[in-house]
């Protein structure tokens, strides 16, 4: 496995960043802006369900009286009157592969998504602009009662009282301005139901393509993790390039039951003109287990800390992340956690890597409160700085509120050191092979907690970011 | 043996980042297959000498040229020293968290050669070489240097110089810190490379432990940044003896 | 006087995450009450310093507003931090911990300052001693500033006292500026009674070599608000702040620590332990900013709290802020209560938990209270914490 992770394989941006081109006659486009018509527009493609439509104008109403956030990352740049909320390809969603519209598959195999899925998953969904385009799952994962499908179709099934009561209950509208305006606009997205004690060896898989431009990304994940069941979860996110500011504002809800475990790892390459606002969160009960593993490389501005309430006893949460800032990149990222019951544990260990100009802020926050006796936490970032026209911030805060918790923190902010270089090359390496080794090496806390393609994509992403290009 | 000369160094001075400079117009000749030993008192310049042959930027050449296998390779980088047959043993090689000891000698060995490494044959060379340098496998997986013993590393050390198999190997300080049995043991990993027909050899010492079952051609004194004397294998015992009193009086 | 509005202050040089409420913090009006602008007369002053008694808060910083070019010096025009605060204390004299609300209370209560001058090369050994002997419901201000020349050297130690169960009101702003490789060590001791609110600002900047080591105690007092920036303008200045501090009943303590690293190889230490009882609440902010052209500099963090009680509030934010590539920049924080491998090495060797607690307060406390260079306040802020505990 390793052999692979450090082999220097050739990638060029492209695999990323080409463009499709949409024609008028196969995408509906909804008209730039917000108000309560474009509202309704979305509620009835989607024929929600009514409580849904009131939901959606509750939620329009709180984005217009709440402010932006005080803190994090400039978004001047964004200009919601500019946003298309809703970009949808005048199709179905499909089951099998050859039925996908043969633009839209030509991006998805590109991106090798559906070979990934022949070799090792267990189920797919793919979404393209607003709308999953494609979904399916492995017979014998389907068998296990495991359901895997959008959020709109399971609205309609035997879920929908599950989901009426799981949705936007953990990221509430009223969370920030942009879970609001989530609130009122998602579209897309997967529901996952493992039942109780079902293990789902094999991940489940969801890509996620935004390709017209101007347009934004409101998907929204719900995953339901039953009794000591056992699922991962791995999500990607790529876009082309456009002169025009694009937004993601997903949201992802996560409920692990008792004694469950669910693990949801996340490559993000947005492109660099996304304005990436996505909310991830989960809620732990008893002895359950939250693993959350994240790289993120792409994106022009993000806001991304995925929050676990620790709710139960001896619940657990590890997060591992990389963010990798570069050339015209404002990326704040980080990890949130409440402990709230008796001997919960937390790890967060964050790596960020500023290069080029770019913006790399470590942001995090851990909470203990006062119920959570016993509770443990272990914070540690490292950044590394590449040249020193670029910035590596570290923001933690902490907010203990009981005497026998357990809290370490470290940090650290450093470069590359020259005598290190100089040890490679001795060997025989170049020095930019050298510099990407190391950061490789710096990362790979992160690529070994990834399946192997996703860990490869992860080291050709670092030594493509590394080479300047 | 060929005449053809390997390394030549021709008066060569070197400064750190500019300032005062550390060793004055340094003149050697080592030719396939030599074992050659420099001996000097702590400070004289000996490790600057190492690190100046393999190009450390930080050690910048104020005067004269090296040359290797014919090429002048004054100005250019360690990577390609590397490439072009040099191998330096770090007297404190470094801690890089993340990469195996395995996976960094199987790039440097792709990146040396340009060839793709046979993985079954790679592993079986290598289990060979560590059982030579009484090394445990597990080291193979572990992260390059992080954790290791001083002894560890300088096996770790000798290894890549096994697996390189470089036509000149420069050996900084390889047995300062190691007990009896690990210098042994070093030193078996040592002969190893010298029975490679005409891998040449340029030992930086200041004790001649290591040297005890080693054939040596040529010892070289350096003290204050200066070659003061250079002689053969018999040199070193005279010094054992003795001292470097001697020469410290003859540079001043 | 009373000023007409709360201050704003120890607002943190980046915000973050509202609900941590650690952005900033508010002394209220209420709280503010001054009968009194002047600083007392010192008890012990050595030979050598110049001593300029009662001068106008703002005249006092022109000192500071001469050098500003040189106090602010960076290289490049980068990006700054996000949601970047610094700009709020830009029209201080010298910008401080606690921030411009601080002078503006100064200014407009007409505080007075005194200024200690040490000339060129002039090292003094002996501490200046200035100690406040609060009175029962006295509220009061003062100012100092403190000038240390090229290659000079100046001790001052600020002692604020009362009886345990006073209150009353104590502001105070001290202004810092340690020349070529000149050296000014402060100690500042609070031992003030139970219902006292207390403020105690710093301000400073070091050119080259001039170090800045500031040691303080923060022991009593109801409400206590204590922050403190300096610049390290100049290669290899330097800053050490060591801080101790206990907090009990339902007593507060919010700080504001800042080293603001712009010159090369320059190098500071910030660390601060204490102890939280009852049902007390402590913020710390601890900041390290690496200005671009700071390279080769060092800064390191850490941060120790013993929690003693199941209903203590502690809010840390130990932030880095870094635009250079060649700098090392760490901070650590230990929070918990005492480790039980540790309670039981003293169980074994007879001592019991209280006894131990003790003596792990007394271990935090003394540490700071060993370096105050004055036997006699030394022994008697070891006595006074003998007496808490």
């Amino acid at each position: 496995m390793s052999d692979n992770k450090q082999k220097v394989v050739e990638i060029d941006r492209s695999a990323y960043e080409f463009k499709d081109i949409e024609t008028e006659k196969d995408f509906y486009r909804m008209e730039e802006g917000l108000d309560e018509e474009t509202v309704l527009k979305v509620s009835a493609e989607k024929n929600d369900p009514e409580w849904m439509r009131d939901f959606r104008l509750k939620c329009l109403k709180i984005y217009n009286e709440m402010e932006m956030p005080k803190w994090g990352p400039s978004i001047e740049g964004l200009d919601m009157d500019r946003i298309t909320s809703y970009v949808r390809h005048k199709s179905e969603m499909k089951n099998s592969w050859e039925d996908v519209p043969e633009d839209i598959k030509n991006t998805f195999e590109r991106l090798g998504i559906p070979q990934a899925e022949r070799e090792s998953l267990a189920g797919v969904g793919a979404q393209y602009d607003s709308e999953l385009v494609y979904h399916n799952v492995k017979d014998e994962v389907a068998a296990q009662g495991v359901i895997y499908t959008d959020l709109e179709s399971a609205m309609k099934t035997e879920y929908a009282d599950m989901i009426k009561s799981h949705f936007m209950t953990l990221i509430p509208p009223t969370d920030h301005k942009f879970a609001a305006l989530h609130g009122a606009v998602w579209s897309g997205g997967s529901f996952v139901y493992v039942p109780k004690g079902v293990k789902v060896d094999i991940p489940l898989q969801s890509y996620f393509r935004l390709n017209a431009a101007g347009a934004g990304q409101f998907e929204h994940t719900l995953i339901i993790v039953d009794e000591g069941a056992d699922l991962h979860f791995i999500e990607g996110c790529s876009a082309p390039k456009y002169n025009v500011a694009n937004l993601h504002a997903g949201a992802v809800e996560l409920f692990v039951a008792k004694n469950a475990r669910l693990r949801y790892s996340t490559i993000e390459n947005w492109s660099k003109n996304m304005y990436n606002l996505n909310t991830k969160r989960a809620i732990i009960e008893e002895n359950g287990v939250m693993e959350w593993v994240s790289g993120s490389f792409g994106s022009h501005t993000g806001y991304l800390y995925p929050m676990t309430i620790l709710k139960g006893d001896h619940s657990q949460m590890e997060f591992t992340g990389i963010t990798f800032a570069g050339k015209g990149q404002n990326l704040d990222t980080g990890a949130k956690v409440v402990h709230q019951g008796v001997g919960t544990t937390s790890v967060i260990n964050s790596k960020s890597i500023s290069k080029d100009g770019g913006i790399g802020t470590y942001r995090s926050s851990v909470v203990i409160q006062s119920s959570a006796k016993k509770a443990k936490a272990s914070v540690s970032c490292d950044s590394l700085m590449v040249d020193s026209i670029s910035r590596a911030d570290t923001i933690p805060g902490m907010d203990i509120r009981t005497d026998d918790a357990d809290v370490g923190h470290e940090a650290k902010i450093g470069r590359i050191s020259d005598d290190a270089i100089f040890y490679l090359m001795s060997r025989g390496i170049s020095e930019e092979d050298a510099k990407a080794m190391i950061v490789s090496g710096f990362a790979n806390p992160v690529s070994k907690e990834l399946p192997l393609e996703y860990a490869v994509e992860m080291n050709n992403l670092i030594k493509l970011e590394m080479s300047g290009h | 043996m060929s005449d053809a000369s390997l390394l030549q160094v021709k008066n060569l001075s070197v400064s750190i980042d500019n300032e005062l400079p550390i060793l004055h117009k340094i003149n050697l000749d080592i030719k396939p297959g030599e074992t050659h030993v420099l001996m000097g008192p702590n400070g004289a310049g000996k490790s600057t000498l190492g690190y100046s042959l393999m190009g450390n930027p930080h050690y910048c050449v104020t005067e004269g040229n090296i040359l290797f296998d014919g090429q002048d390779i004054t100005d250019i980088s360690a990577d390609k020293r590397a490439k072009a047959g040099m191998f330096l043993s770090f007297q404190n090689p470094y801690e890089i968290p993340g990469i195996s000891l395995s996976s960094f000698i199987r790039n440097s060995f792709h990146a040396q050669t340009g060839a793709p490494v046979k993985l079954m044959a790679f592993q079986k060379s290598l289990k060979a070489a560590m059982e030579v340098l009484s090394m445990d496998e597990a080291y193979a997986d572990r992260d390059l240097n992080v954790g290791f013993s001083g002894g560890e590393k300088k096996k770790a050390e000798i290894l890549q110089l096994l697996m390189l198999n470089p036509k000149l190997a420069i050996l900084d300080e390889t047995d300062s810190g190691l007990d009896v049995d690990a210098v042994r043991t070093v030193s078996k990993g040592i002969q190893e490379y010298q029975k490679k027909k005409d891998g040449a050899l340029l030992i930086i010492t200041h004790s001649t432990k290591i040297l005890e079952a080693l054939h040596v051609d040529y010892t070289h004194v350096l003290v204050k940044g200066k070659l003061v004397c250079t002689g053969d294998g018999s040199l070193v015992d005279e010094i054992n003896a003795n001292g470097f009193e001697k020469f410290i009086s003859e540079a001043e | 006087m009373n000023k007409d509005l709360n201050m704003k202050v120890n607002v943190l040089p980046v915000l973050t995450y509202g609900f941590l409420k650690v952005n900033d913090s508010t002394v209220s009006e209420s709280d503010i009450k001054i009968d009194s602008v002047t600083t007392p007369d010192a008890s012990k002053m050595p030979k050598g310093i110049d001593v300029k008694r009662g001068v106008d808060f703002i005249e006092a910083g022109e000192i500071f507003i001469k050098n500003k070019d040189r106090i602010m010096y960076t290289t490049g025009d980068f990006a700054g931090p996000n949601a970047d605060t610094s700009g709020r204390n830009e029209n201080q004299a010298i910008r401080t911990g606690m921030g411009i609300d601080v002078d503006e209370l100064m200014i407009s209560a007409g505080a007075k300052c005194d200024v200690y001058t040490v000339e060129e090369n002039v090292k003094v050994s002996e501490p200046v001693i200035i100690e406040y002997k609060m009175k029962d419901g006295e509220g009061s201000i003062s100012s100092q500033v403190i000038h240390a020349k090229k290659g000079s050297e100046i001790s001052v130690i600020l002692a604020y006292e009362s009886e345990k169960e006073f209150g009353g009101f104590h502001g105070i702003s001290t202004r810092l500026l340690a020349e070529e490789d000149a050296k000014i060590n402060l100690y500042k001791i609070q031992m003030l009674g139970d219902k006292f609110i207390h403020f105690d600002d710093i301000g400073g900047a070091c050119f080259k070599g001039g170090s800045i080591n500031i040691s303080s105690l923060e022991l009593g007092a109801k409400k206590t608000w204590t922050g403190c920036l300096v610049n390290l303008a100049e290669k290899e200045a330097e800053l050490t702040m060591d801080m101790g501090y206990l907090v009990r009943y339902d007593n507060f303590l919010d700080v504001n620590y800042i080293a603001d690293q712009r010159g090369k190889n320059t190098n500071s230490v910030m660390h601060a332990k204490g102890v939280l009882m009852d049902s007390a609440t402590k913020v710390f902010r601890g900041t390290i900013d690496f200005k671009n052209g700071s390279s080769g500099s060092a800064g390191d963090e850490q941060e120790d709290t013993l929690m003693l009680s199941p209903d203590v509030i502690n809010r840390s934010m130990p932030v880095i802020l870094c635009q250079e590539e060649d700098v090392d920049g760490r901070h650590g924080a230990t929070i918990g209560q005492l480790g039980e491998d540790l309670l039981f090495y003293m169980q074994t060797r007879g001592i019991d938990e209280e006894e131990a607690k003790r003596m792990m307060i007394r271990a935090r406390l003394d540490s700071v209270a060993r370096t105050i260079p004055d036997k006699e306040l030394e022994q008697r802020v070891i006595f006074y914490i003998q007496n808490i505990i």
